[in-house]
């Protein structure tokens, strides 16, 4: 009993009941076109790929800060990957793309944390000058991925398949556990949790919330970068509107997940489900003939029950929000 | 009048017209080219080029490209009217949201700037229309139906399967060109008893794919991919690639039809995954506005017609030729880094 109270008062309860409800809808109205093998493994691939930006996102939003540019960093990281791969090789394109992506999120954390800006007029103009360095660098066409680097292990290491399950599924899981291991088990998550709660009494601990800020930042930019390569290495064949609204995807998915805008609370199961309900929406209501226009009108609804569901959980766990 | 008198006033006449001459040729031009092709678009390599043609041809005449970075009208008629107000001899526009754009170029028309359309144009009648100068380009609604006429002459040759269903996936829903390119596809497709769907799918790649799987999904019936914009095609042929629709063109399972004459649109028809594709003549759409600006300036030209560059389709015979000429404008490197086949 007490350990069922405590899974309703977690943070990511609300997404737990989302895709519940959601399910239940799916398979009234549409039974055999959802429980499909083929619909469950494209609605997983992707929702994979937009829950590793969820994640950092949430961290971000947990630290009570928010992050507007991770989908101009996935793309930004995605096109770093191509670009590098002719003259670096592939494992050289991955370090290099990834250390472009840390490098958007120190400099944004240090924006925040030196600069005393606030994160989403920061991270809005990283939006534009990654997105704008996107288009000055490729001349509006991304080169293609050779056909040797196809086939470089590491490529099918990020992009593959193992055992029939795509590789960015398994990545995703893998960082799914390897994050909440840091959240819930480290010195790091508790700093985290602590700085995005109370960050003065943090503060008077010895919390540097200011590094933790920052290191924050860095993971969120290196997970959305991330999530690019893991992307490209699967379908090379891009263009220069990679990652493009992406960050309201995953911004929605964070928050449909559990996580707080006022900081502090937040769950990183949470926003993969999250990931996945924002995913689904968009499969089924094409599946059902809507114009696919009508799906951010959906994730417009969903994310404003989302958050009202989601504070009232908050309060009756006993958070102030 | 005596011989003195008629000397004087010969030189100074003469003096008189070499100085208006003189004057005229002192006069210089600035056009503005306002456009959507961006950096975010390969194709503005084409209109570039063609503007640097023109300014060698005509050096009295300075060219100004500005583009949108995004598919947005808020932001191309925020472009314009910035463009508007700096007061320039004459416009290039494509009207890419007649509605936006009709208060901007009325009041640019009203204060003397002469107006050309090019790649879109106002799909009201001439009378109704906003009052340019003439349009040059394409047609796009011509370009969806000669690209779906062509589909059928393959369906009647025994080339590709019967259409039962068509999806013309756009990437920008409120592209008046590109809905008229879906309603060309329609029109042709009419009769055949194919079902017809204009589908959204969005610019960002993963996202794209995801709408085009889940609509693949749900409509087996759909085997007919009409992709407006050719960097989308590989997407497309992807995605039934993955789902086991056999994509390539032959005589069954899905069929993928493009646009455009870019390195991608080209060597996709070469390697037989895409049907055909076609050119609207970008390099004119390019340098003929601005000639006809600098008629209408100069000569007080005033075009009797739209100027329509395309549509001419590009298939699997001709590709090797427009692969020459594309070749010849990007340079090799660049056309080999743009196939992203």
């Amino acid at each position: 009993m007490t350990s069922t109270r405590q899974l309703a008062k977690s943070a990511g309860f609300g997404s737990v009941v989302g895709v519940a409800l959601m399910l239940t809808a799916f398979t009234l109205i549409d039974f055999s076109g959802w429980w499909t093998a083929r619909t469950i493994s494209n609605v997983v691939h992707f929702s994979s790929i937009l829950a590793l930006i969820a994640m950092g996102q949430a961290l971000v939003i947990i630290s009570k800060e928010i992050d507007l540019s991770v989908g101009s960093v996935y793309g930004l990281t995605g096109i770093a990957f191509i670009t590098f791969e002719h003259s670096l090789g592939v494992p050289g394109a991955v370090i290099a793309a990834l250390a472009i992506a840390a490098v958007c999120g120190l400099l944004q954390g240090l924006a925040v944390v030196r600069g005393g800006l606030p994160s989403m007029i920061v991270t809005l103009g990283g939006l534009f000058t990654f997105r704008g360095i996107i288009y000055v660098w490729t001349g509006g066409s991304v080169r293609n991925f050779s056909e040797a680097a196809r086939e470089n292990w590491l490529t099918k290491l990020f992009g593959g398949e193992v055992f029939g399950i795509e590789a960015a599924v398994l990545w995703m899981l893998l960082m799914l556990a390897i994050l909440s291991v840091v959240l819930k088990f480290t010195r790091f998550g508790n700093h985290l949790l602590a700085t995005g709660g109370a960050s003065d009494s943090a503060e008077s601990r010895g919390v540097r919330i200011d590094r933790v800020k920052i290191i924050t930042f860095v993971m969120c930019s290196v997970m959305a970068g991330f999530a690019g390569i893991v992307t490209l290495a699967d379908q090379p064949q891009t263009h220069v509107t990679i990652g493009d609204l992406l960050e309201l995807e995953a911004i929605s998915a964070a928050v449909i997940g559990g996580c707080l805008l006022s900081g502090g609370r937040g769950s990183l199961i949470g926003a993969v489900l999250g990931a996945f309900i924002v995913t689904s929406f968009r499969y089924e209501l094409i599946a059902l003939g809507a114009p696919s226009s009508w799906f951010i009108t959906f994730v417009g609804v969903v994310l404003i029950v989302a958050i009202i569901f989601n504070q009232k959980l908050a309060r009756w766990a006993g958070h102030n929000v | 009048m005596n011989y003195v008198t008629k000397l004087a006033a010969t030189a100074l006449l003469a003096t008189t017209a070499l100085s208006g001459a003189a004057h005229a040729q002192d006069e210089t031009f600035r056009f503005v080219m306002v456009s959507h092709i961006g950096s975010n678009d390969a194709n503005m390599g084409w209109l570039t080029e063609s503007l640097a043609a023109f300014e060698e041809k005509y050096p009295d005449v300075t060219t100004e490209y500005v583009s949108t970075n995004n598919y947005s009208v808020q932001e191309h008629v925020r472009l314009l009217e910035q463009a508007i107000a700096t007061k320039p001899d004459g416009i290039a526009v494509p009207i890419v949201d007649a509605d936006a754009f009709e208060g901007p170029l009325r009041k640019a028309i009203e204060m003397g700037i002469p107006v050309v359309a090019f790649n879109i144009p106002d799909a009201r009648p001439v009378g109704e229309r906003i009052p340019y100068l003439t349009y040059v380009g394409g047609d796009e609604y011509l370009t969806g139906l000669h690209l779906g006429e062509y589909a059928l002459e393959q369906v009647a040759a025994g080339n590709i399967p019967q259409p039962t269903g068509v999806v013309c996936a756009s990437h920008d829903a409120a592209h008046q060109g590109l809905k008229a390119r879906c309603a060309g596809m329609k029109a042709a497709m009419e009769g055949t008893g194919a079902a017809f769907e204009e589908l959204f799918i969005g610019a960002e790649p993963a996202t794209a794919r995801n709408t085009l799987q889940s609509y693949l999904q749900a409509n087996p019936e759909t085997n007919y991919i009409f992709t407006v914009a050719g960097w989308s095609s590989p997407w497309a042929w992807g995605v039934a690639n993955d789902m086991g629709l056999s994509p390539d063109v032959d005589n069954e399972g899905v069929t993928v039809l493009t646009v455009d004459e870019a390195p991608v649109s080209i060597e996709g028809i070469r390697a037989g995954h895409l049907l055909a594709a076609n050119s609207q003549g970008f390099w004119l759409q390019g340098y003929a506005p601005m000639e006809w600006l600098y008629w209408n300036k100069t000569l007080g030209y005033e075009p009797q017609s739209d100027i329509l560059t395309g549509p001419v389709i590009i298939n699997a015979e001709n590709a090797e030729k427009w692969a020459d000429l594309v070749r010849g404008v990007f340079g090799d490197e660049e056309y080999d880094n743009q196939n992203t086949w």
